[in-house]
């Protein structure tokens, strides 16, 4: 029979060193045996005493022996009287104690390197902190809204875009029929005009389901959120909730403001309750209505697809079965309403997903980027400490002449290492703090849903592990290398050994053709990020975005309440923006390219067969006044602009885009020809064709677009671009004023220029390429500087051969040529690894590029060039200082 | 194998598994186990010693020449079959006779500081 205690050993020395268990493996097992026999070991407690004696004897024996394996073989090498890390640890705190109290010494005693490393390092330690701050919050950690892991948006899709929205009716019929959520809410986001004070005010409203709120989990300040009903067709009534800001801002933080009425649309709503700024969904919401009462009637019929529908998971429905419930559903629905919703299906989505699918990548880029900057900080450093090592080889020398193992100057180095990147951590800190500030100004990503970005415990902690990291990336390669100081050679000889000098020289070599590649990388990341930024400037937007200043403005439903007071007040507006000095041309449009807003709708041609249901082409519809080809310089390629004489008396006229043109009569003209909407019979006789123009975004594909004359297509919503003959920025104000001379009452809002509409659709783009760009910059200088480091220590080096050589008659350019063609060697090398790396990692900028391939032979080209020439500068510097020595003073030395 | 022949001296102070294999192997020559139980009798049970540390020691002994194997073990012929006996050699009785002078210098230093409590048979 087999003790437990004798199994135990057995599988105990399996974790013993192989010469052992060769040795005395079965005298152990005898042993066992032998004790397991006694009778004081035969009763039950007895055979549990034995098998935690065996136990307690055979772990720690088991380190013992391959602790000692290790020190016999390496009484082989000489100095290293103690085996590393074996001394017994009160020991070993001593020594480290020892360690810390001698690097904060040596670093005290060379200011300047202990300054420039612990500066290098904060920069790159603080940089990935703050982007890892942003990083986190947004990919790492749920949506600020409570059990956010449950919340996912149902969208609409059509071809192959997923995130349509849905219309108000397909909301309805969801939340009947699908079993798989706790709740549904829908919103909507529309600005809300506020009178009843002394200005008018547009608000920025959203339009909510009560379960909205709920769903999200808003808990209210004051007062309550909407009941079920209150947001219902049919039990609806006029409540509003208040954001926070606007309750503090606009009524002066009024304790008894819930329960009174409050002047929107043009109609009076009861505050009956007020949420605090941290909650909101769209972003800078001032105040939440049922969306029952949103302002167009349109709005909430199965034609407009605009609703944003949000649910809560039930904590046991998986998404995949979400998805297929709401597949199904959506099929019925495409069955039975074959007009709206053919050729649509349904897609749920996280909502976290939703949200942070178009950053992930770019910040996934700029993490990447900072990494970089990071790993070269720490090549510059760990190339500094080598270029110390050498002024400190006789220091070493002497400490292991005095019995200082070759573990123990590596643990001394590195406790230095250590220091200085604890030091860099530290500073670093403050960096991220510094970083996380600017990133939150300059980052053009919403973060309403979020947690707020902030250097909080866990970026502190993710600076401590990159601190602790880089210290001992950087410490370690240098560290065990100027430990292997050789003791004859350094004490008896001052003469640098010629191995060692070369070995070293060759791993500092290695420290700066890993920086220059790595800049290559980042280069050329930035030199794609630019070149595509500059084709995206180059499109050709089809208008001329120039001295051009838009408003916007909406008229109150309540108020102008038939489309002939509409036509009105836009021609009398139009006459006073006219009149105002400085205007060079005025006119009125729907929705102003690039803003953001814009219709589409599906039509059928004239003369053509009617499209299947579901099948009718989609275009872009504008509605706009006279002259607003002309104020835009968008031209006419064919046929007239629509005239004051187009009213709703006139006959319907549309103008069209050259590919709506070339689509619907692809070998004839199209004026005089005829288009309507799908859903409806009236026609519309082409009476011009304009030229292609980008609506929605400059990297838009060409889409069919129709212009409708305001005055027999009249709507509420209304913006105003005016061609100033000046300035752009100094008219705003004053065609807002001819505004107000027609309605005293009308917020007019978003006044700006157009360029600046163009540059905020660039924005993000922009903001990745600066931050990539900046990134590349640093990384430049520190290969910069690592280069011009290590030549200038080759030339240190090579004092004595230098003065040789032009004792012996060698020109100062030749010594010039000899110096920089080591670097541009060392330079060249790196050139090449770097752009084999770029072009490898380059594959992850394709999707933000535009324009351009990932292996864009301009910038490969481009990047080189610079790079050489930085590394020239760099080496002939140094280069320089040799060519001017003394021959006799070079050869005395030593 | 130590290249040049040690002093006994360079040895000490011992560790206590090394001290107590030796005071075992005073008397005669012995296998682990009896070894093991010698030690443990003559410390009345204070120490008891697992295989891995009685194992251990021995293999460092017996490379550093504190004692050897005897070349009886192995025969078939005994009870003790495949057991492997050990005697301290030259070398070995020398460190042994150097820690206890030591550790008797040492308990006379400790005696003339009243730092025993009672005093111990010479």
């Amino acid at each position: 029979m087999t003790s437990a205690a004798e199994r135990a050993s057995r599988l105990l020395l399996r974790f013993y060193p192989e010469t052992f268990r060769r040795e005395y493996g079965e005298d152990v097992i005898e042993f066992v045996r032998a004790r397991a026999a006694e009778p004081r070991y035969a009763t039950a407690g007895g055979r549990t005493r034995l098998l935690l004696d065996v136990l307690a004897d055979g772990v720690p024996g088991a380190v013992r022996e391959h602790r000692a394996l290790r020190a016999q073989r390496r009484t082989a090498t000489p100095y290293d009287a103690h085996p590393p890390f074996t001394l017994p640890p009160e020991e070993l705190m001593v020594t480290l104690a020892q360690d810390i109290r001698y690097a904060l010494r040596t670093l005290r005693r060379r200011p300047s390197f202990t300054a420039v490393a612990a500066i290098t390092l904060s920069l790159g330690i603080g940089g990935t902190a703050a982007i890892f701050g942003l990083v986190d919050v947004m990919l790492f950690r749920p949506l600020r809204y409570p059990a956010s892991h449950e919340l996912v948006a149902v969208t609409m899709t059509r071809g192959a875009s997923l995130r349509e929205p849905a219309a108000y009716p397909d909301f309805l019929d969801w939340r009947e029929q699908a079993r798989s959520f706790q709740s549904l809410g829908v919103a909507r986001w529309q600005s809300v005009n506020l009178t009843g004070g002394e200005a008018p005010e547009r608000l920025a409203g959203s339009f909510v389901s009560a379960s909205l709120l709920t769903l999200l989990g808003a808990e209210p300040l004051a007062g309550r959120v909407f009941l079920p009903d209150e947001s219902e067709v049919g039990t609806a009534r006029p409540v509003a909730v208040v954001s926070e800001g606007l309750w503090r801002r606009r009524f002066g933080a009024a304790r008894d403001l819930v329960g009174q009425s409050i002047q929107l649309n043009g109609r009076a709503f009861t505050v009956v309750g007020i949420v605090p700024s941290t909650f909101t969904f769209y972003a800078g919401t001032d105040v939440w209505l049922p969306i029952t009462y949103y302002p167009n009637a349109v709005g909430l019929t199965r034609k407009d697809h605009s609703m944003t529908v949000l649910g809560r998971l039930k904590p046991d429905v998986s998404l995949a079965s979400a998805r297929a419930e709401m597949h199904a559903i959506g099929a019925r629905l495409a069955a039975l309403y074959p007009e709206e919703n053919a050729g649509g299906g349904t897609h749920v989505e996280l909502l976290h997903t939703l949200i942070v699918g178009d950053v992930r990548n770019a910040l996934f880029i700029v993490l990447g980027a900072v990494a970089l900057v990071l790993l070269i900080a720490c090549a510059n450093v760990a190339n500094l400490q080598l270029a110390y090592a050498v002024a400190r080889r006789r220091e070493m020398s002497v400490r292991a002449a005095l019995g200082a193992g070759r573990a123990r100057l590596t643990r001394q180095l590195l406790t230095e290492s250590l220091i200085l990147s604890v030091i860099g951590g530290v500073l670093g800190v403050a960096v991220a703090y510094g970083g996380v500030a600017v990133l939150l100004k300059i980052v053009p990503i919403d973060l309403t849903f979020f947690s707020p970005v902030a250097v909080d415990g866990r970026v502190l902690a993710f600076a401590a592990v990159v601190a602790i990291g880089t210290g001992i990336v950087f410490g370690l390669a240098p560290a065990l290398h100027a430990s292997r100081a050789d003791l004859n050679r350094a004490l008896a000889t001052r003469a640098s050994g010629l191995v060692e000098r070369v070995g070293r020289l060759e791993l500092r070599g290695l420290f700066v053709v890993a920086q220059i590649a790595l800049s290559v990388v980042l280069l050329v990341g930035a030199g794609l990020l630019a070149r595509s930024l500059m084709k995206l400037r180059e499109v050709d937007l089809g208008f001329d975005p120039a001295n051009l200043v838009t408003m916007e403005f909406r008229l109150p439903a309540t108020k102008y309440d038939e489309p002939r007071k509409i036509s009105d007040f836009f021609t009398r507006a139009i006459g006073e923006i006219r009149a105002v000095p400085g205007v060079a041309s005025a006119a009125l449009v729907r929705s102003i390219p690039l803003s953001g807003n814009g219709d589409s709708r599906a039509y059928a041609v004239d003369g053509a067969p009617p499209p299947a249901a579901g099948q009718a082409p989609i275009m872009n519809l504008n509605t706009v006044s006279p002259g607003y080809f002309a104020t835009m310089r968008l031209s006419l390629v064919a046929g007239r602009d629509v005239s004051e004489r187009d009213d709703a008396g006139a006959p319907p006229v549309v103008v069209i885009n050259e590919t709506l043109a070339r689509r619907a009569w692809p070998n004839a003209s199209a004026l005089g020809r005829r288009i309507r909407f799908v859903d409806s019979e009236r026609w519309f006789t082409v009476v011009g064709v304009a030229r292609d123009a980008k609506h929605f975004s400059p990297t838009d594909a060409p889409r069919p677009q129709a212009y409708l004359p305001y005055m027999q297509y009249p709507q509420i919503f209304t913006s105003v671009v005016v061609r100033s003959s000046g300035e752009a920025t100094q008219v705003g104000n004053a065609v807002r004023d001819a505004i107000w001379r027609v309605d005293r009452d009308q917020p007019v809002w978003k006044i700006r220029t157009l360029e600046s509409i163009v540059d905020a659709v660039l924005g993000s783009k922009r903001v990745l390429l600066g931050l990539v760009a900046a990134f590349a910059t640093v990384a430049l200088l520190l290969a910069a500087v690592g280069i011009y480091g290590v030549m200038s220590f080759a030339v240190t080096q090579r004092t004595h051969e230098v003065g040789v050589r032009m004792a012996l008659g060698a020109h100062r350019g030749q010594v010039v040529r000899m110096v920089v063609g080591q670097g541009l060697r060392l330079t060249a090398v790196a050139l090449v690894v770097g752009l084999l790396t770029a072009a490898g990692a380059a594959r992850v900028l394709a999707s933000e590029l535009f324009g351009i391939t990932p292996r864009d032979p301009f910038t490969y080209g481009l990047v080189p060039l610079i790079l050489g020439a930085v590394a020239v500068v760099a080496c002939y510097l140094p280069a320089r200082r040799a060519s001017r020595l003394d021959p006799l003073a070079a050869l005395r030395r030593d | 194998m130590p290249s040049r022949d040690p002093t006994p001296a360079s040895f000490l102070p011992l560790t206590p598994a090394v001290l107590h294999i030796l005071l075992a192997l005073a008397e005669g020559e012995r296998h682990g186990y009896a070894i093991a139980q010698a030690v443990e009798a003559a410390t009345d049970g204070m120490v008891r010693m697992g295989p891995g540390t009685l194992y251990g020691s021995i293999g460092r002994m017996v490379s550093s020449g504190l004692i050897e194997e005897t070349g009886r073990g192995r025969s078939r012929t005994t009870d003790d079959e495949r057991r492997r006996f050990y005697r301290a050699t030259t070398l070995g009785r020398r460190v042994l006779e150097a820690e206890t002078e030591r550790l008797a210098r040492v308990v006379a230093v400790a005696r003339a500081k009243n730092v025993l409590r009672r005093p111990e048979p010479a």
